[in-house]
């Protein structure tokens, strides 16, 4: 009796703290699987069509539960009796008074989850070139989103997280740099093949020029 | 191979949610239990808010017997803040008087003979 009081009273007190801290830890991890899936798949380890397919879909839907859990964290937040953040103090960055700089990068990563998220279903509107290029700022939601949890997370300082946060900050650095890699091999060999073809072309044009005279 | 549904993501999303919720309250409450971890828990609960923060009056919330206690060394105690209080000069000065007692002179009237010789 005495622990369920004392229970229901700390739920009563810090009920909201803890939604916070929880959906904090869930859209953290959530993005994090989703970001590291989607530079592995990138990458194109695996050619099999149904593997991407189930890939992608995975990718996807880790993304929107973690929009989710983003938008239970600030709502949790804005109601928190104690924090008392108002309005501005959950959507304008910089503007909570604990934690500022923290949580202002907090509140900028949650913007760039929904403005980069969910511009997938816009593709073909804003054009799928584009929207490739504003896809891979992805990383840096996932960079803000780990700052902000070193910096202002009550749970980060737990061992778990802590092996968590390093097991896939390291793979994601690889992934990413590996990526970065890839896609200047590709631009290089685009620019090889277009040289290519405009020397072909160039040769068909003087022997065609050289056939005419004879 | 078939496509994986979202509500395993959905399903594994809530319970890794619930579960950190059920660790988190119970870890809170055996902290607060415990004497010394009162003002552990207060105290990683609460960090002391900024300056921002101060803006709004802290509400007094009613202790319940037994239950909580304020933290044992609190984040941010309430400091006088230090004024200074200059005396005001005052610029009221009393007016000088501008005119000047004279002496009205006093003509000095003839002797007035009388009498008979």
């Amino acid at each position: 009796m005495i622990a369920l009081a004392s229970v229901s009273g700390v739920l009563s007190k810090y009920g909201w703290w803890i939604v916070s801290r929880s959906s904090g830890i869930v859209a953290f991890v959530l993005i994090t699987i989703s970001v590291l899936i989607g530079l592995t798949m990138a990458g194109k380890p695996v050619r099999d069509p149904r593997f991407t397919k189930n890939m992608r879909a995975v990718h996807e839907q880790t993304a929107l539960a973690g929009l989710v859990a983003i938008a239970v964290h600030g709502l949790a937040i804005f109601l928190d009796p104690w924090l008392k953040p108002g309005v501005a103090g959950v959507t304008v960055p910089f503007a909570l008074g604990v934690h500022t700089f923290w949580t202002g990068l907090g509140v900028i990563a949650g913007y760039l989850a929904m403005l980069l998220g969910l511009s997938f279903y816009l593709r073909r509107q804003i054009g799928a070139k584009l929207w490739r290029k504003a896809h891979r700022a992805t990383i840096a939601v996932y960079v803000l989103g780990l700052f902000h949890a070193l910096g202002a997370g009550t749970d980060t300082g737990s061992l778990l997280f802590l092996c968590f946060a390093a097991a896939t900050a390291v793979p994601i650095a690889i992934l990413f740099v590996y990526r970065l890699g890839a896609t200047r091999r590709s631009s290089e060999r685009r620019h090889a093949a277009r040289r290519a073809r405009v020397r072909e072309a160039g040769r068909a044009a003087y022997e065609r020029a050289v056939y005419d005279t004879a | 191979m078939t496509t994986p549904r979202p509500r395993a993501v959905v399903i594994g999303s809530l319970s890794l949610f619930v579960v950190l919720f059920v660790v988190l309250t119970f870890e809170l409450s055996a902290s607060a239990s415990t004497s010394a971890g009162k003002a552990k828990a207060n105290a990683k609960a609460r960090p002391a808010p900024a300056e921002t923060k101060t803006e709004t009056a802290p509400e007094v919330e009613e202790e319940v017997p037994g239950e909580y206690a304020e933290p044992e060394e609190p984040g941010a105690e309430y400091v006088e803040p230090e004024t200074e209080y200059i005396e005001p000069e005052p610029e009221y000065a009393e007016p000088e008087p501008e005119y000047e007692y004279i002496e009205p002179e006093v003509e000095e009237a003839p002797p007035v003979v009388t009498g008979s010789s």
